[in-house]
């Protein structure tokens, strides 16, 4: 089996991939462009969801009765998905830590775990959305569940991204050339998780708490 | 693992370990009732817990604490766009032409 003998021989590679990272390419900032990019876009990305936050905020404060008595959030699910959130924040963050000591299996774990976290966020946030579409509560029904709906679907948007690439990443992590020529987009996509994880810690008192 | 290794999984997880505590404060200030001040007043205060941790995120685990200065500059230009965002809302609300 071809695919068998590529996982045989990933795994006897593994302890022999030294996973050198490439080194800090010489440039006028001092700053490799890639991590400087990936802050620049996620710059952009502060102001994007900036812009959907100040319009719920504005909404917010001129509906005294707010969200409504059909609007009801649970409280206990939101908290766990936040914790799910800040959970794989951490093991991005331990998968980042194994690569400098050059432990590819602790790596592929790290990732794969924070992928399968990311994905359950996503689940549990499907279930909240079939649990309202159910009680025949859409975007439509007033300016709260609009709100709720625009927030959410985009965030889970950038969660949906944020799975993709570190998947991605994990795909590659076997390949030694990687290592060498772009083995800093472990730590971009860490940069781009920790931004989906922050937009979420506000989002989540803004539509369940206040 | 060596000794900066660990020490630098320690931190991650003294890290996670504040963050969760702080998502748990939140939601028990939000939803007990506890604190003895206006339901604004109970607003601020969390707004006030998601700050720090965002702020505990970006500087351990995005490492700007001990990243390039140029970093922290790029991080902090859409929060002063924002700022000068709301100062010409506001200052709309208070100056009729």
């Amino acid at each position: 089996m071809r695919a068998g003998a590529g996982y045989a021989a990933t795994d006897a590679m593994e302890h022999a991939v030294s996973l050198h990272h490439p080194a800090a390419a010489s440039t006028q900032t001092g700053v490799p462009n890639g991590k400087l990019g990936m802050w620049v876009f996620l710059a952009s990305e502060v102001m994007f969801f900036t812009g959907l936050i100040g319009a719920y905020v504005v909404l917010r404060m001129s509906h005294p009765a707010w969200p409504g008595s059909e609007g009801h959030l649970n409280v206990w699910i939101g908290a766990c998905n936040t914790l799910v959130l800040i959970c794989s924040s951490t093991t991005i963050v331990l998968a980042l830590a194994a690569s400098e000591r050059r432990d590819l299996s602790a790596v592929r774990t790290w990732l794969l775990l924070t992928a399968a976290l990311g994905s359950v966020f996503l689940v549990v946030k499907g279930f909240e959305y079939a649990a309202k579409f159910s009680h025949h509560i859409v975007p439509s029904t007033n300016v709260f569940w609009s709100c709720y709906f625009a927030l959410t679907a985009f965030h889970a948007l950038h969660v949906l991204g944020g799975i993709v690439f570190n998947l991605v990443v994990l795909a590659y992590t076997g390949r030694p050339a990687w290592w060498a020529s772009r083995g800093r987009r472990l730590e971009l996509a860490g940069l781009y998780w920790h931004f989906v994880d922050i937009v979420w810690i506000f989002l989540f008192p803004m539509l369940y708490l206040f | 693992m060596t000794s900066a290794s660990h020490a630098s999984v320690r931190l991650s997880l003294t890290i996670w370990a504040w963050l969760a505590g702080l998502v748990l404060l939140g939601v028990i200030l939000s939803e007990l009732a506890i604190l003895p001040l206006p339901h604004s007043g109970v607003i601020a205060v969390v707004a006030g817990l998601s700050t720090v941790k965002a702020g505990l995120v970006a500087l351990y685990y995005m490492h700007l604490k001990g990243d390039r200065r140029l970093l922290v500059f790029v991080a902090l230009v859409p929060f002063l766009l924002i700022a000068l965002a709301l100062s010409v809302v506001f200052s709309s609300a208070f100056v009729r032409l």
